[in-house]
């Protein structure tokens, strides 16, 4: 299995995992993107889009290119927080507690309709999340790195939902949208269905791996040596730093977000095949990692803004790096 | 009808008096009246309301409300019967149904249902007990101009009682658990039986309050009728005059024989004179006192209080304001000269009309009409780009010269940017492109290609970009010689001119 010794090489990589995962999820190239960044970059991931656009067919892929454990949890309003964790079970034979570790034990966990949950259950995933450990009757257990969780929510079936808290929304690397697919991709997507060249079912099994678990991780620490100048440091961070006192947002991103920009901005430079973050890598990722962690104002909202609209103006607005 | 017992002063009164006055009495009697609204329909409305659960339909609500008539009526009859000291009681009330019910009640329920002077007929029907001409005659008579309102007091008590009852529903909505599943917007679409039962509970509550207030206003309104038709005011005045003078003249009955006795000679027809002189100046007095006639027409705009009483800076503004309205053709010079009204109503319209188009322009960006005009406009140049000052102004004069010092001083970012920015000013000119101040040089980059295709200058921007983007965000700086070799393409360029043409 391939493992990157430089940058060139860990570009590389990325591309062809990219590739492959393109390959599976027709016309959906900028969520393959967003969603490979925050892998690279070692954060988590919120979808949001309507079902069927191919959001566990995406988790499925990632986990077989990727040679990684996935796991599948469907969130409902009577999940309780120990059927996401695991807990401990009394054995009758050896008249012992065991530990019962739940789905989040894996490395690639989808937890569908994550708002579909008590917020009991959704906080069972800040420490996951987080701290990447469980803790079951006071004892920690850490999980295989890399760990990934991809919630999804639906936005338009509201009814009986529970929003996620800002803590836990703060906690996602990236909010990506996931929309239909266009004309001509949906086009093509059927007439491989057709043909036979992918199944209805949309399996992965032709899929190869790209690299594993460690490749990822050498992924991971070559990112960090991507050059990040000053100025581009500091255009991020006034991004982040102007949400917290622009016209129509009633509160804007925390410090996590300025170090999710910047980390997203390294691996979205290496995607690329670049040693150093522009400008341009900053402005990419700066929607997926602030749309989540922006509150708009009442006004805002009865003006018929979004959080994408708000972002655009946002980012027309603040000066890009002067030298 | 004693109408010296009567508990409240009875005067001519303007219609919106009396009803303030039916106001009064429901005030004072809302708890005996709720006891007798009570009493005669809560057992009807609970059956109802079974019905309505039973059956997931309106008609039972519809029932109640087509026999509003007959659920007035024991309000009327204990509300007439207060009014002159005599206090009903619920078991009374209900042995006397039969007299004060029945007279009228068919016509009510059929095809006087829908009259909106309800409040007012009720009290012909069950109070006068006419029938036939005469009734007709009465209720002619009694319904003559000027108007008594008793229409406008439906239309404001039908609305009063919707919008509590719409109140009492949202709240309950409001406070309803979610597990019930109950959504405002599905009031149109799903009526289900509970549904329809918190319409019919909140429709009879708002009922509590808005039935005795109804019967006692058009109570008031027949009472006033009558007082203007039938000078009750004047009657009772005369009657307090002729029993003041009674009580006068027994006391000094005495006195008067006693002086015919003692005096030889008695005046008797200067006497009778004086007497009639005093009789019709008591007759006059009744008729200027304020209990024959309390009622005052007013025209004219008055403010509530004394000036001073109330320190609210927005009430004296606009009470300045209106006095200046009034007073304009101020006579007295001592005063400063006041604003005319034209100038202040020119104001008040300027106001108005910016008021107007600035909600015209907020619902046109909401609509997104405004959007397309202001793409379609040409696109603004610039003044900075990527952080960039890009102004003719902050240009070198001679790029070259520049160039070659940055240069020579081993600054080649420096050159580069030089170059950068010489060339973005002018390709922008050539080239417009709508950008904002966070535009970054390769978004620059692809809306020159977007709009404007790869004609050789853009080419060279490209370049020029990929150079400056490795100089200043790779920290890998481009040799003099590549930045030299730049600067010679941007001089073999055509010039603007060229282009132009």
């Amino acid at each position: 299995m391939s493992q990157p010794a430089t940058l060139a090489d860990a570009a590389q990589l990325a591309q062809e995992i990219e590739r492959r995962l393109n390959q599976v999820l027709i016309g959906q190239r900028q969520v393959v993107r967003e969603v490979l960044i925050a892998l690279i970059a070692g954060g988590h991931v919120l979808i949001e889009g309507v079902p069927g656009l191919g959001k566990t067919l995406l988790v499925r892929s990632l986990g077989k290119v990727l040679e990684l454990d996935f796991n599948r949890i469907q969130f409902t309003p009577d999940l309780m927080p120990t059927d996401v964790t695991g807990h401990a079970m009394y054995d009758q034979k050896t008249e012992q507690f065991r530990i019962r570790r739940g789905p989040a034990f894996t490395q690639l966990l989808l937890a569908d309709e994550i708002n579909r949950a008590p917020a009991k259950t959704q906080a069972a995933l800040l420490e996951v999340m987080q701290e990447r450990q469980i803790t079951i009757e006071g004892k920690a257990f850490s999980l295989n790195e890399p760990y990934m969780v991809l919630a999804t929510q639906n936005p338009l079936d509201q009814e009986g939902t529970y929003p996620l808290p800002e803590a836990e929304l703060d906690r996602f690397l990236f909010k990506v949208l996931i929309d239909y697919p266009d004309h001509q991709d949906e086009t093509t997507l059927v007439n491989m269905v057709l043909d036979g060249t992918i199944r209805a079912s949309l399996d992965v099994d032709s899929l190869s791996p790209a690299t594993d678990a460690a490749g990822l991780k050498a992924l991971k620490t070559l990112s960090n040596s991507v050059l990040i100048d000053a100025e581009v440091l500091d255009y991020a961070l006034r991004i982040v730093r102007a949400t917290r006192d622009f016209s129509g947002l009633s509160h804007g991103a925390s410090p996590r977000a300025s170090i999710a920009l910047a980390r997203a901005g390294r691996v979205q430079a290496l995607v690329e095949g670049r040693d150093f973050v522009t400008p341009d890598d900053i402005q990419q990722v700066a929607r997926p990692v602030l749309r989540h962690r922006i509150q708009l104002s009442a006004d805002a909202e009865i003006e018929g803004q979004t959080p994408e609209t708000t972002l655009a103006r946002l980012l027309e607005q603040v000066d890009a790096p002067r030298q | 009808m004693e109408l010296e017992k009567a508990s409240a002063r009875l005067a001519p009164r303007s219609p919106w008096q009396a009803v303030d006055l039916g106001t009064q009495l429901y005030r004072r009697w809302a708890f005996p009246a709720l006891r007798v609204w009570l009493a005669f329909t809560l057992l009807p409305y609970a059956a109802l309301l079974g019905l309505t659960l039973w059956q997931e339909s309106w008609w039972p609500l519809v029932v109640a409300w087509w026999l509003k008539p007959v659920w007035e009526r024991p309000l009327l009859a204990w509300y007439s019967h207060a009014l002159f000291g005599e206090t009903l009681t619920v078991r009374q009330l209900f042995r006397r149904w039969r007299q004060y019910a029945l007279p009228g009640l068919g016509a009510q329920l059929t095809w006087r249902r829908l009259s909106p002077a309800r409040s007012f007929n009720t009290c012909v029907w069950q109070l006068e007990n006419a029938k036939g001409d005469q009734l007709s005659q009465r209720l002619r008579v009694l319904n003559s101009v000027p108007s008594n309102r008793a229409g406008m007091l439906t239309i404001v008590v039908l609305h009063l009682e919707q919008f509590m009852s719409m109140g009492l529903i949202a709240l309950l909505y409001m406070l309803v658990p979610w597990q019930f599943s109950l959504e405002f917007s599905d009031w149109f679409v799903d009526q289900g039986a509970l549904q329809t039962g918190i319409a019919t509970v909140c429709m009879y509550l708002a009922m509590c309050i808005t039935e005795p207030l109804y019967v006692a206003c058009g109570f008031a309104l027949y009472l006033n009728k009558r007082t203007w038709l039938e000078g009750w005011d004047l009657q009772l005045g005369l009657t307090r005059l002729g029993r003041r003078r009674h009580q006068l003249s027994t006391t000094s009955a005495m006195a008067v024989l006693l002086a015919i006795l003692l005096l030889p000679f008695s005046p008797s027809s200067e006497a009778a004179t004086n007497r009639t002189d005093q009789e019709q100046q008591e007759v006059i007095e009744l008729l200027a006192s304020e209990d024959y006639m309390p009622f005052e027409e007013v025209t004219e705009r008055r403010w509530k209080g004394e000036a001073g009483e109330d320190s609210n800076w927005m009430q004296e503004f606009w009470k300045a304001f209106f006095e200046n309205l009034e007073d304009d053709v101020d006579t007295d010079t001592s005063n400063p000269p006041s604003i005319p009204d034209t100038l202040l109503w020119a104001v008040a319209w300027a106001l108005f009309a910016a008021l107007v188009i600035w909600l015209l322009i907020k619902v046109a960006d909401q609509l997104g009409l405004g959007k397309g005009r202001a793409e379609d406009s040409t696109p603004v140049i610039p003044t900075h780009v990527a952080g960039m000052d890009i102004r003719r102004k902050s240009l070198p004069k001679n790029l070259r010269d520049a160039m070659e010092q940055c240069l020579a001083s081993g600054d080649v970012r420096a050159a580069l940017s030089l170059l950068l920015r010489t060339a973005l000013a002018d390709l922008l000119r050539r080239y417009p492109v709508r950008l904002a101040a966070g535009s970054t040089e390769q978004q620059c980059l692809r809306s020159l290609r977007e709009q404007h295709g790869e004609p050789p200058p853009i080419r060279f921007l490209e370049a020029l970009t990929r150079a400056w983007i490795r100089t200043a965000w790779a920290h890998r700086p481009v040799s003099e010689d590549t930045a030299r070799a730049l600067l010679a393409d941007w001089e073999t360029l055509p010039g603007e001119e060229a282009v132009d043409a």
